[in-house]
């Protein structure tokens, strides 16, 4: 018997690994390939679903 | 002083901050406890009737007496990157980096003690009664006979789990979902299960806290749509604003929870009345700000440079 929630399940998007930014322990904080810091190109963080609520809910519940 | 940001490198949401207090001229360390304890230190030292410590990481040092405040935004697990991981090693590492934090007079955004309560549902639903909100009738059960009353009573009804979906390979997601009242509810004996009454939904409201600060945000939805995350149907989020009454609500669930910061769910139904679904301790405000343009990580960034003690 599996618990009664887990019957509506589904598959989940596996996130893509890689983000077309990196950490810059400089300036504390992620930068694209062009040195401009990745919060400055929104289009790149809601692609990349990295400030949705469905993001990293895989360890963190409170979303 | 200092703003200490507890978090992961990849954390984009916290950039946005970081990018803020840069700009207001506030100084900050940005900190991995899961760094701990290779790519990261920590010191603190009591005697004579004092005590003195610091952090460190990267080339930054950070004296826990100047720091001004702590937000707490999706931490790693102490020692999680260390070479040879543990239980263990979590447990000493968290143990001298959260001790010597709680020995200090920080304000935190949100402090762990009022975080974990407010992370269980049940609490928040109670809580929200009590500050005045409208609360779907809900049932949390491990009584299958107990889950088919439920449903019967109320006619339509969603399930969704308490904490989240399990880990699993590969991986799922667990949307809140529909449910036929004549469901043979027999699993419900497996598990605790959560049933609430179905709100017939106009729009999903998410409302971000941030001290005494509100932004909320609307979404419409797609017609028979229940969760607001899955299926979307090209509804965009909106700033809305806030009625009085939930206002009222909201700063009264702040100071029962003593949370600083909160990120609000609601459904919106066709009456235009917001039922409270829950308060995520720790809910992201990334997409809001990006696609409503409201400056949730500028008020973050003022909270945590605020003065001290006073406005906890
Ligand atoms: N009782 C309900 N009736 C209708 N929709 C609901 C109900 N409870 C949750 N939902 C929808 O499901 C989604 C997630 O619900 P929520 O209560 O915020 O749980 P969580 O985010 O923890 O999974 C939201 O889009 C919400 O509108
Ligand atoms: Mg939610």
């Amino acid at each position: 018997m599996q618990p009664f929630v887990l019957k509506h399940a589904i598959p989940a998007e596996r996130s893509s690994a890689s983000v077309p930014y990196a950490y810059s322990a400089v300036l504390q904080l992620n930068v694209l390939s062009d040195g401009r810091p990745a919060i400055a190109d929104h289009a790149v963080l809601l692609a990349t679903g990295t400030t949705t609520s469905t993001a990293g809910s895989k360890t963190h519940f409170d979303d | 002083m200092t703003v200490l940001i507890l978090t992961c490198r990849q954390d984009v949401t916290a950039d946005l901050v970081v990018a803020e207090l840069r700009e207001q001229g506030v100084p900050l360390v940005r900190f991995d406890p899961a760094d701990l304890p290779d790519q990261a230190g920590l010191s603190v030292e009591f005697d004579r009737g004092d005590f003195t410590g610091y952090l460190s990481t990267e080339g930054r040092l950070v004296s826990i007496h100047g720091v001004r405040s702590i937000w707490v935004r999706r931490p790693g697990r102490p020692a999680a990157h260390a070479a040879n991981p543990s239980e263990w090693l979590t447990a000493e590492c968290g143990q001298a980096l959260y001790g010597m934090l709680y020995a200090t007079t920080a304000r935190w955004m949100n402090h762990p003690a009022a975080a974990e309560p407010a992370r269980h549902k049940p609490f928040q639903l109670r809580v929200a009664q009590h500050s005045g909100f409208a609360v779907p009738s809900t049932l949390v059960t491990t009584y299958p006979r107990a889950a088919r009353d439920f449903a019967v009573q109320c006619s339509d009804i969603v399930v969704k789990s308490a904490s989240g979906p399990p880990t699993a390979d590969p991986p799922v997601t667990l949307p809140t979902t529909r449910i036929d009242p004549d469901t043979d509810f027999s699993d419900v004996a497996a598990g605790a299960t959560l049933l609430q009454r179905y709100i017939p939904k106009a729009a999903d409201i998410r409302l971000i806290c941030v001290g005494s600060e509100l932004f909320a945000a609307r979404k419409t939805a797609g017609s028979g749509q229940v969760d607001g995350r899955f299926g979307c149907h090209g509804h965009r989020w909106e700033p809305v604003d806030v009625p009085a009454r939930i206002v009222r609500s909201v700063h009264e669930y702040m100071a029962l929870t003593g949370l600083a910061y909160g990120a609000f769910d609601f459904a919106e139904d066709a009456d235009g009345l917001w039922w409270f679904l829950e308060c995520n301790q720790g809910g992201q405000f990334g997409f809001v700000e990006l696609e409503t343009g409201q400056p949730i990580a500028a008020a973050v960034a003022s909270w945590l440079a605020g003065p001290g003690a006073a406005h906890r």
